[in-house]
């Protein structure tokens, strides 16, 4: 059987390194083809097998741990009383 | 983003916008304004300073159009106009060097910080946070904006003004930093780089 052709290769010929594929995977930027071509790249391709999970993670992660904290609470009201005295003036 | 036509818009519909489409986002517009002077007094001047803008400029939104990636656009550029020509801290990335690094061939020779989902596992503190905020402002913004807020690439380059490949590059090099970081810290804690 021939070789599925790489869906991620770009229109100038160029063949993205894993870690570009890499990328648009975990970013949700990927075709169909793109996820279908990669799941089975990474049955046979360790670091891209070990980099997806590192990757995943740290994702997750930033999402949990990076949200920042509390608006102050009495932001909301600041800034619409600012307006409403554009508005007046 | 692009040059809309200019819409007219009633008091009522002003105020609707602003409540409906504009207010539902301050909690991801305080933290990215947090993420990016490190500062929560400095933050909550952006954030105010932004909505004022918003307010004010309101007429070159369209309504039901993205508001929350027009929002963060107008963040990004009073950070860069007012707050950081202010504090006069010049942007220390050379993207020449950056790209010049991500186009060569030595990108995926290059030692990945071997790091461990174990590891990651264990950083149940404050850890990520300060790796991200230890990133030149421009990485840090670039995984806000992808990893934290889910902004697509296109988007992505309309509200930082930059071409999609950069981006991407941008991105690439972002998280290799902050792997490096994190395998600091997983050392730090113990891992052994196996």
């Amino acid at each position: 059987m021939s070789q599925p052709s790489n869906p991620f290769i770009l229109a100038n010929g160029t063949k993205p390194s894993c870690m570009e594929m890499l990328q648009l995977i975990l970013d949700g930027e990927a075709s169909s083809e793109q996820k279908e071509y990669f799941s089975s790249h990474m049955d046979k391709c360790m670091p891209c097998f070990k980099s997806y999970h590192v990757d995943n993670k740290i994702k997750e992660l930033i999402k949990s741990k990076c949200c920042g904290g509390q608006v102050p609470a009495d932001l909301v009201d600041q800034i619409k009383a600012m307006i409403s005295q554009q508005t007046i003036s | 983003m692009e040059e809309a036509p200019r819409q007219s818009y009633s008091n009522k519909e002003r105020s609707d916008i602003f409540n409906n489409e504009f207010l539902p986002h301050i909690n991801s517009m305080y933290n990215f304004g947090y993420r990016l002077t490190l500062d929560r007094d400095d933050a909550k001047d952006l954030v105010q300073d932004t909505y004022l803008k918003a307010y004010r400029f309101i007429e070159s939104f369209q309504k039901g159009t993205n508001a929350k990636a027009w929002l963060f656009r107008i963040l990004k550029n009073s950070f860069i106009n007012d707050y950081r020509k202010k504090s006069k801290e010049p942007s220390k990335v050379d993207y020449q060097e950056v790209e010049t690094y991500y186009n060569s061939e030595d990108v995926d020779r290059q030692i990945t910080p071997d790091l461990r989902v174990e590891a990651l596992q264990d950083m149940i503190g404050d850890e990520i946070s300060n790796a991200l905020n230890a990133l030149d402002v421009d990485f840090r913004t670039v995984i806000i904006l992808c990893d934290l807020e889910g902004f697509k690439y296109e988007e992505m380059a309309k509200i930082l003004d930059i071409p999609i490949g950069t981006v991407r590059s941008r991105l690439h090099r972002a998280r290799q930093l902050l792997k490096e970081k994190l395998s600091e810290y997983a050392k730090q804690m113990g891992y052994k780089n196996t």
